[in-house]
């Protein structure tokens, strides 16, 4: 399945990031951030809103694919899938950011966690390393 | 130039003829043809004989045939005729190409697959080439797909490797082009990912794994480079697939060629003899190997002559710089993600360049870009990769001697969020403390040893100074330092002193120790510096995570009343006097909280250092005073009254005070109200000065008055300023502002009622008939009103008709709801269509003990009709039964004609009379006409007269001047229809009543 996943705040700041090899995180984060110009331009005023979260793929690389998700307060989600996976549907894709969204309404709803500060719940860093493994 | 009728054309044309066989003879073997222009002065003539036979003439001297000839006049519309010249030439190239084009398909029919594999391939390079000189891009496109799936159809071997793809990419190239001409975008990039990837495994030998990179580099540049052309030439491109995405993967390949080359050809330290690449400039095929038997890359090779080549090409792929190569790539991509809208990806690509740089020595270079980009990140928030940014740059600030860079690196690493490990950190802890006392910091044990040195050899010049301070700017980065300022309150009184808290905060995992810290305070007329240390004996040294707070107080300025005074920095200094560092942490930025840090963010205790809200600014205000002002007046204002306010001042300061000054100003600008001192309104300006002593003592009063008179019906507000200097030695400018609002009410409301002279309300006059006038006046005002005098002052036509006019209301003091109305009797003297104005009347009035006030109302009534005939009834107030009265009914004719009535009495049971019963009268214009009627009453009361009855003949010759029913109007609206009648008079009647009440007494 995929191997990351990142939640960007409104104002653009990782506030959670999760790779299956935590040696990649780095290179990930690269990638995530760049991927933030797509999201940004799809999002821009210009281009006619679009009522759907999800965004689809947003870069293509040689080894990855990344694929993007926007909720209505501008959180952004973001997966990162080997592009040599070949069997995954673009609706598994979808169904995985639904979970994500999911995951992330329920930790906000959290009353100890601030909105706005970088997520570090383990509980839900453990929820999200199962839902883009594919384990759950 | 030879014109048909040249003088010389003989000589001439054995020169051209000579020269055409010259030409001839050196394209000797070429597949030529020779075409001769003439270029003539004159215009050719139609029918020319003379040219005709020269022409003929010059084609077998030169041996042509005559369609080679042709005739370029040099005159006018010479672009014309260059033109049809050139679209000859045109098809001359058209026919030739196609010839050859004919010829090369012809060879291939000899051709068969197993033996001329690579023919095919050429045969339809060639075909297609002839094509696109043809200018048939479509068929050029179709022979070069053709070439490249026959080129696929060989199979690939390390020997033929290089070879097949430097074909392939020569064909790749020009299907790419193509198709970008005919406009085919995603046809190309298709074509060109399905190129790539077919060779991307096809790496021939493991030895020369370099040159398949450097292949693989060069066709993504080259396709970058087209498409980039091809979007010069308007080719729209988008976000997600333009040149830089190329560029960027070229330099992905460059730096696997460089890592490779690196890998194989590091140890490769001597150039072979003999040359085995020697005539690789003289070959007849491209990407073949020199050293091979017969040079065809198909041949089995000789394994030591095989060797020798590749140890050769390892040699020179050794001599090649590759950082610059790389570098360049990432520019060109850099560029195109900027035009593209991807800030991100470039920041990312710089970053790239700068470890590129790093890689290549070039430690300055990738400082800069480094730093550069560390703000664009830190806006942003992405601490891992801050992490990782500022690692590399505080090594390159390390390796160039870069102290401002380094110790400004070093703060930023030490904080926090970087997440870089304790033992670096605690490395860079001591290296900054190395630095402050002047010592060469360590480097970090990773690095090679020799870059080490030589960064030793750069960092010794630079302590040998006597004495050295800098300043660091740290207003933007989110070092182990954070400082907060805030003033005490938003707004500090002239005579308190002003109360900067500064909050200091260390974040290093380690302890810090400052040597002094100022505060940079600025107004529009202070600008000092403020040092903690002078003033507070706390030591500066800060241990992990500890808060510090100091005050600083200081006297404002007085000029800086309604001034700001604003923090423009907090200076930290670190280090000995002879070598000194400045931390400035600037306040202009503010970043503004999120919505979610502003409700979410305040819990735990208020005095913690993130809940501090930080306060830049403050205002100085004048002192508060405690002068106390107090208004004496009966609102609301009435309408057009001289209205008296009296202010008292009382001083309940604690000294006497001076220099005081009262203004009143009216905050609405319009002028609907005056000001005065006097009863007079003398309008004065305003702000108006009160009269009023300068000095004050201590709770002492002092009174003054004003009067405002008030036109329209808008409150009105008054403002007191009072100005004064307190007498207490220091001269502090206090101001006491009061405001008051003043409702403005209207005293009375006036309406009018019509009446005719029988007390009926009318809505209509007539001309020459008299009628009541009544002004109806409502009182409003809650304090009561005397009535002084009244009177109505009638317009013409309207003029009054009583000899003497009195006010009825004058004296009369009314209170809010009550109603007082009088009667004025008036006669309008002309008709009017229109509502007549009556007259003005005028009330003067006044408030108890108030001053006298005189209010003009118009008063508005009702049109004017005309008719030709009045009627009057003269009769006495009563008469008595049994008694004969006599009345008399006056017809006036105001008209000048004549008027004939018919008339008639109708007979009553009360009356008894005489008189004509039945009549007929003409009335002579502007007389009267009286009808004598004597009455003997029979009945006592209120008893209906008999009824007049009035009509105009049936035969009457006079117009429409008067009609039955106005006359109806008239009877009922000027004659009474009762009179009173009293009991017979009896003279013993009143002397009974006087006995009885004796009686009664």
């Amino acid at each position: 399945m995929a191997v990351c996943a990142a939640i960007v705040g409104k104002d653009n700041s990782p506030k959670f990031f999760c790779c299956v090899n935590p040696d990649e995180e780095l290179n990930f984060q690269y990638k995530v951030l760049s991927s933030l110009d797509i999201i940004e331009e799809k999002l821009s005023p210009g281009i006619k809103p679009n009522t759907e979260m999800y965004l689809g793929i947003l870069y293509s690389l040689e080894n990855w694919k990344i694929y993007g998700y926007v909720t209505n307060t501008k959180i952004k989600f973001i997966i990162v899938v080997d592009s040599s996976n070949l069997t995954l549907r673009d609706n598994e894709i979808r169904s995985m950011f639904r979970k994500i969204h999911a995951e992330y309404a329920d930790m906000v709803s959290n009353p100890f966690y601030i909105p706005g500060e970088p997520i570090t719940s383990k509980t839900f860093t453990c929820s999200i390393k199962n839902i883009i493994t594919g384990t759950v | 130039m030879i014109d048909w009728n040249d003088s010389s054309w003989i000589e001439k044309m054995i020169e051209c003829a000579s020269r055409v066989q010259s030409l001839r003879a050196t394209l000797e073997g070429r597949d030529t043809r020779i075409i001769v222009v003439l270029i003539q002065n004159n215009l050719p003539i139609p029918e020319d004989p003379l040219a005709a036979e020269r022409a003929i003439a010059l084609c077998s001297s030169c041996e042509l045939n005559s369609q080679s000839l042709y005739v370029l006049p040099h005159g006018q519309h010479l672009l014309g005729y260059t033109i049809r010249l050139e679209s000859a030439f045109f098809e001359f190239c058209q026919n030739y190409y196609q010839s050859l084009i004919k010829n090369i398909k012809q060879h291939k029919e000899h051709l068969n697959k197993s033996s001329h594999q690579y023919l095919y391939v050429r045969h339809q390079f060639k075909m297609a080439f002839l094509s696109e000189l043809r200018q048939d891009i479509q068929s050029a496109h179709k022979h070069y797909t053709l070439a490249y799936n026959n080129l696929l159809d060989i199979r690939i071997v390390d020997t033929n490797a290089l070879e097949i793809r430097t074909i392939a990419g020569f064909i790749n190239y020009k299907i790419c082009k193509l198709m970008f001409v005919l406009n085919l975008p995603r046809d190309a990039i298709s074509q060109f990912k399905s190129h790539i990837d077919k060779f991307k495994t096809r790496i021939g030998f493991q030895e020369l794994v370099f040159e398949h990179y450097a292949w693989l580099s060069k066709q993504l540049e080259i396709f970058a480079d087209i498409f980039d052309d091809a979007v010069k030439h308007e080719l729209p491109a988008l976000q997600t697939q333009h040149p830089g995405i190329y560029y960027e993967q070229a330099a992905q390949y460059a730096i696997a060629r460089k890592n490779s080359c690196q890998d194989l050809c590091s140890k490769i330290i001597a150039y072979p003899s003999p040359d085995p690449l020697e005539g690789i400039d003289k070959m007849e095929f491209f990407a073949q190997r020199p050293w091979r038997p017969g040079k065809i890359a198909a041949e089995p090779p000789e394994p030591v002559v095989e060797a020798n080549g590749i140890q050769a090409l390892q040699f020179l792929e050794n001599q090649i710089n590759h950082s610059g190569i790389i570098i360049s790539l990432y520019g060109l991509a850099i560029a195109q993600y900027k035009i593209y809208k991807c800030p991100r990806t470039r920041r990312h690509l710089i970053l790239k360049m700068a470890e590129e740089c790093y890689d290549s020595k070039d430690f300055g270079k990738a400082l800069t870009l480094f730093t550069h980009m560390l703000s664009d990140y830190r806006q942003e928030k992405w601490w891992v990769i801050i992490s990782n940014i500022l690692e590399k740059a505080i090594k390159c600030a390390f390796l160039t001697a870069n102290v401002q860079d380094y110790i400004h690196l070093a703060f930023e690493i030490l904080g926090s969020l970087i997440s870089i490990s304790s033992e670096d950190k605690k490395r860079i802890y001591e290296n900054l403390n190395r630095i402050l006392k002047k010592q060469i910091p360590f480097g970090d044990p990773k690095l090679p040893h020799d870059i080490l040195q030589n960064a030793i050899i750069l960092w010794q010049p630079v302590f040998n100074v006597d004495a050295s301070a800098f300043t660091l700017d740290m207003t933007n980065i989110t070092s182990c330092i954070e400082t907060k300022v805030r003033f005490a309150k938003p707004t500090f009184e002239m005579d308190q002193n002003v109360i900067l808290e500064l909050f200091v905060k260390s974040f290093c995992p380690f302890p810090l120790t400052f040597s002094d810290i100022t505060v940079k305070i600025n107004s529009p007329n202070i600008n000092s510096e403020f040092s903690i240390q002078k003033s507070e004996d706390t030591s500066l040294v800060f241990h992990p995570n500890e808060v510090k707070k100091y005050n600083i107080e200081f006297e404002s300025n007085p000029n800086d009343i309604n001034k700001e005074v604003q923090v423009e920095w907090v200076n930290i200094q670190i280090g000995k006097p002879d070598y000194l560092v400045n931390l400035k942490f600037g306040t202009q930025i503010t970043q503004s909280e999120t919505i979610e840090k502003k409700y979410f963010h305040n819990y735990g205790k208020v005095h913690e250092f993130k809940n501090i809200k930080p306060l830049y600014n403050a205002v100085i205000v004048p002192r508060n005073s405690k002068i106390k002002i107090k208004f004496e007046h009966a609102p609301p204002i009435l309408l057009e009254e001289c209205y008296k306010i009296n202010i008292s001042i009382t001083n309940e300061e604690l000294n006497n005070i001076k220099d005081m000054k009262v203004e009143v100003h009216s905050e609405n600008t319009n002028t609907n109200a005056q000001f005065s001192l006097s009863t007079s309104m003398k309008a004065e300006k305003l702000p108006l000065l009160l009269p009023t002593p300068s000095d004050l003592t201590v709770n002492a009063t002092v009174t003054s008055s004003l009067y405002v008179k008030v036109t329209t019906l808008q409150s009105c507000n008054l403002n007191v300023k009072i100005t004064y200097i307190l007498d207490n030695g220091k001269p502090i400018i206090s101001i006491k502002n009061e405001l008051v609002t003043l409702p403005v009410c209207q005293p009375f409301e006036v309406s009018t009622a019509y009446f005719s002279i029988l007390m009926q309300e009318i809505q209509k006059f007539y001309a020459g008939e008299e009628f009541g006038v009544m002004p109806i006046v409502k009182y409003n005002s809650p304090w009561p009103i005397q009535i002084e005098n009244t009177s109505v002052d009638f317009m013409p036509p309207i003029r009054s008709v009583e000899s003497k006019v009195q006010s009825h209301l004058a004296g009369c003091s009314f209170n809010t709801e009550e109603i007082g109305t009088e009667l004025f009797l008036a006669i309008s003297e002309k008709m009017s269509d229109q509502n007549m104005v009556i007259g003005d009347y005028t009330i003067t009035w006044k408030r108890e003990n108030g001053l006298t006030a005189v209010t003009k109302v118009t008063l508005h009534g009702h049109h004017c009709d005309w008719i030709p005939l009045n009627l009057k009834l003269i009769a006495p107030a009563h008469g008595y039964v049994r008694t004969p009265l006599i009345i008399e009914y006056h017809l006036i004719n105001h008209s000048s004609h004549l008027v004939q009535l018919d008339g008639g009495m109708e007979t009553s049971k009360a009356f008894m009379y005489s008189g004509y019963r039945q009549f007929s009268v003409s009335i002579l214009p502007n007389s009267t006409k009286i009808l004598q009627y004597n009455l003997y009453p029979l009945m006592a009361g209120s008893v209906t007269l008999p009824r007049i009855i009035l009509s105009i003949p049936e035969n009457s010759t006079d117009g429409p001047a008067l009609r039955q029913d106005q006359l109806n109007q008239l009877i009922d609206r000027n004659i009474p229809q009762e009179i009173f009648i009293m009991p017979q008079s009896n003279t013993e009647l009143p002397e009974m009543i006087r006995n009885q009440l004796e009686v009664v007494s």
